[in-house]
């Protein structure tokens, strides 16, 4: 059994990590790549959103290595992701790739078959064995978290383009490699130290501050959102983001990174949108809401082409960026979407975001930016 | 439950609507003889916005977001079509009509997203209905729309039992068969299904199949056509549950459940001699579910499909020749079938 999942974000250190300490066979997919999102829209429905695409492009890549397992998240709706398993099954099967779905759904009156499929996919390991993995793997997503986020909020100040991820990319690399709680701790100095050592600047006035929600899965993948966090940093933003892995992984209580519970974007959302509409709908314009109680002066909104809950959220979020006052700019993105036409798009954004700043004529102290 | 402006949204208790306007998009196909009743009954006047024209579809069109629905483009204009003539809109957000099961995400955010489309929008009328709750809290919220209209809460009781008889007669004259807007009027009208040679299943969501503008009269034509018709409403329900007992993953989708259902059922049951499958682009549960259908009816014994994929750029020329070319198809098989039995009996 060869076990296989696709891409989102550092969301491999994660499983990586449990399947190497439960001494699991697994298959990376490739990294994705055009040929990925091809493959991906050449067998999905036509107006499937692009995470179902992408990941099925992922799958059919993975079973080119030889994978013959796939895990997959199910739910119960209202978003599609909920169904993504189900679909992707006929999908593969219907086009005749041979492997099999494994969906994992974490609901209360579906306890006995999670039980059983984990206990498939474990292949005989105890269960503390695995409940251990996966408390080490949680604390290596929380420092990938951390490291993003550092690496987030630096790369304005950065005085050759691009240092900053480079670091972070070996930062990723010294994470991987550590297999006990000591060497994370060790990592987690050296990791930070690597990016501090990045060359950066004195900044003459503070950076702009651009926060980025959406869809998760938009969010956390880099290759997909066309790396706009990078070029939001590189075009001098301080750039913070909605939703890091940590909480997508636990998914209930306090927001680790950022620190806000989902009660209370709910709460900020409910003069706009006062229902629960399935996936990150009501937390996009909650969050909105929130960064810019925090001071933020823009808003970049990441949703796929065709996503249910973030169109609602798009509809909605001119009105927040009218009542609230500050800019909003929606991306949506499907597999048509070029590079070009996004970074103009963000340069513009960021244009229109230090100008009314300086409009505003609040000037904020490079002390306060600690504190989002 | 009231949606004003940005404000707080209170308003005095003395608000009382008079004129309640109800855009005649997506659930109104569904639910709009139930919703007149109940409010005509509680002595306020309900104003329509009428068949969808070119007009309402422009003004939908231009203000909704580019990435939404047809149907929903389309509720967006009737919205907007009611505004300035109306004291309030009743847009009731459909969560769950049953236990485990949602409507679409679109449905729930939907009086929040009429809300936005414009600074000057009526009030919104807008209960909960949802019931992972309790049958009392869908009770009060129901309750609660009464008691804008009136404070005698007998009225309002029986308000809501008239209702509920409407809709089990528009559910039983849906059910027979009859046209959708004569069903919905209450006159008899032409039967669907009438005996002719051949049958066709057209499937799909109320709003896309009953609109008349969106879908080009795609009933109309069929009929014109010498073709009987069988729409989701006239598959017993027992049947559409014992297809769908048989997926190996529920659909949570409420009206997918009807849809997939039947349309298994009609496969599974040899109900028809073609089918056709309507969407509106970008709907995203349907996208899934048509995956679902069209591998299960491969399995299931081959009945041909068509899918009709509509959006507001859709040609008349475009959809009349695919449907034609699908009927004539049809008739073809169909003859094919008739003569080799009568080249069978002969050989008997």
């Amino acid at each position: 059994m060869k076990i296989t999942w696709p891409h989102m974000g550092s969301l491999d250190v994660v499983l990586v990590s449990v399947f190497e300490e439960m001494g699991v066979e697994y298959v990376l997919p490739p990294p994705s790549s055009q040929r990925t999102m091809e493959l991906g829209a050449r067998y999905a429905p036509e107006f499937a959103c692009i995470p179902l695409k992408t990941t099925l492009g992922n799958y059919i890549e993975a079973i080119e290595r030889g994978a013959d397992t796939l895990l997959m998240i199910a739910g119960k709706g209202p978003c599609r992701f909920g169904f993504y398993a189900e679909t992707q099954r006929r999908i593969l099967e219907e086009a005749g790739f041979p492997a099999e779905m494994v969906a994992l759904e974490f609901h209360l009156d579906r306890l006995g078959e999670l039980v059983r499929n984990i206990n498939r996919l474990k292949q005989g390991g105890s269960w503390v064995r695995l409940l251990r993995a996966i408390r080490f793997a949680l604390h290596k997503a929380f420092l990938v978290d951390r490291l993003e986020q550092q690496a987030l909020h630096q790369r304005c100040f950065e005085t050759e383009k691009g240092a900053t991820s480079r670091a972070l990319r070996r930062a990723y690399e010294v994470v991987r490699r550590c297999s006990d709680y000591r060497g994370l701790r060790e990592a987690e100095e050296e990791c930070f130290a690597l990016l501090r050592s990045v060359p950066q600047r004195e900044a003459a006035e503070p950076p702009v501050r651009i926060a980025i929600v959406g869809e998760f899965y938009l969010v956390l993948d880099p290759w997909f959102n066309l790396q706009v966090e990078e070029q939001l940093g590189e075009l001098g933003a301080w750039v913070e983001r909605s939703v890091y892995l940590t909480d997508w992984l636990r998914p209930s209580g306090k927001n680790p990174i950022l620190g806000h519970s989902e009660r209370e974007s709910e709460r900020a959302a409910r003069p706009y949108l006062s229902h629960f509409v399935g996936g990150e709908g009501i937390n996009s314009v909650g969050h909105t809401v929130l960064f810019k109680r925090a001071g933020f002066d823009g808003v970049l909104h990441l949703l796929p082409f065709t996503c249910m809950p973030e169109t609602i959220a798009k509809g909605i979020l001119p009105l927040v960026s009218r009542d609230q006052g500050i800019p909003v700019l929606s991306l949506v993105i499907d597999e048509q979407t070029g590079r070009a036409g996004v970074a103009t798009r963000l340069e513009a954004f960021c244009d229109l975001a230090k100008y009314r700043r300086r409009q505003s004529g609040r000037s904020l102290r490079s002390s306060e930016l600690s504190c989002a | 439950m009231i949606l004003t402006g940005t404000g707080d949204g209170k308003r005095k208790d003395c608000w009382r609507p008079r004129r309640v306007g109800v855009p005649s998009g997506l659930l109104y196909y569904k639910y709009f003889p139930l919703w007149k009743a109940f409010l005509e009954e509680l002595g306020a006047e309900v104003v329509e916005s009428g068949k969808t024209t070119r007009a309402i579809l422009s003004a939908g069109v231009s203000k909704a977001e580019n990435e939404s629905c047809l149907p929903v483009k389309v509720f967006y204009g009737h919205a907007l079509a009611l505004r300035g003539r109306v004291d309030a809109l009743f847009i009731p957000r459909l969560v769950s009509v049953e236990k485990k099961t949602h409507t679409c995400p679109k449905l729930l955010g939907l009086p929040d997203l009429v809300r936005a489309a414009a600074e000057d929008m009526p009030p919104i009328i807008c209960p909960t209905i949802d019931f992972h709750h309790s049958l009392w809290q869908n009770y009060r919220a129901v309750y609660r729309v009464g008691r804008l209209f009136t404070a005698n809460p007998i009225r309002i009781l029986r308000a809501g039992w008239r209702a509920w008889r409407h809709h089990r007669e528009y559910r039983r004259r849906l059910a027979e068969g009859w046209e959708p807007l004569a069903a919905m009027r209450g006159e008899q009208g032409d039967r669907l299904a009438e005996g002719r040679r051949l049958r066709v299943a057209v499937m799909g969501h109320h709003y896309n199949v009953f609109d008349t503008f969106t879908t080009m009269s795609l009933l109309d034509r069929l009929r014109g056509m010498g073709v009987d018709i069988i729409t989701q409403d006239m598959v017993p329900e027992r049947w559409r549950e014992e297809e769908l007992k048989r997926l190996p993953k529920q659909i949570y989708w409420n009206y997918e459940r009807e849809l997939a259902g039947s349309l298994l059922a009609c496969v599974s049951r040899r109900l028809v001699d073609g089918i056709i499958f309507v969407i509106s682009f970008a709907c995203g549960p349907d996208s899934m579910v048509h995956v679902l259908c069209d591998q299960e009816r491969k399995r299931l014994g081959r009945i041909p499909m068509l899918t009709l994929v509509i959006d507001e750029h859709t040609g008349e020329a475009g959809l009349i020749t695919r449907i034609e070319a699908f009927v004539d198809m049809l008739k073809r098989v169909h003859e094919g079938k008739a003569d080799r039995t009568e080249r069978e009996l002969v050989r008997a």
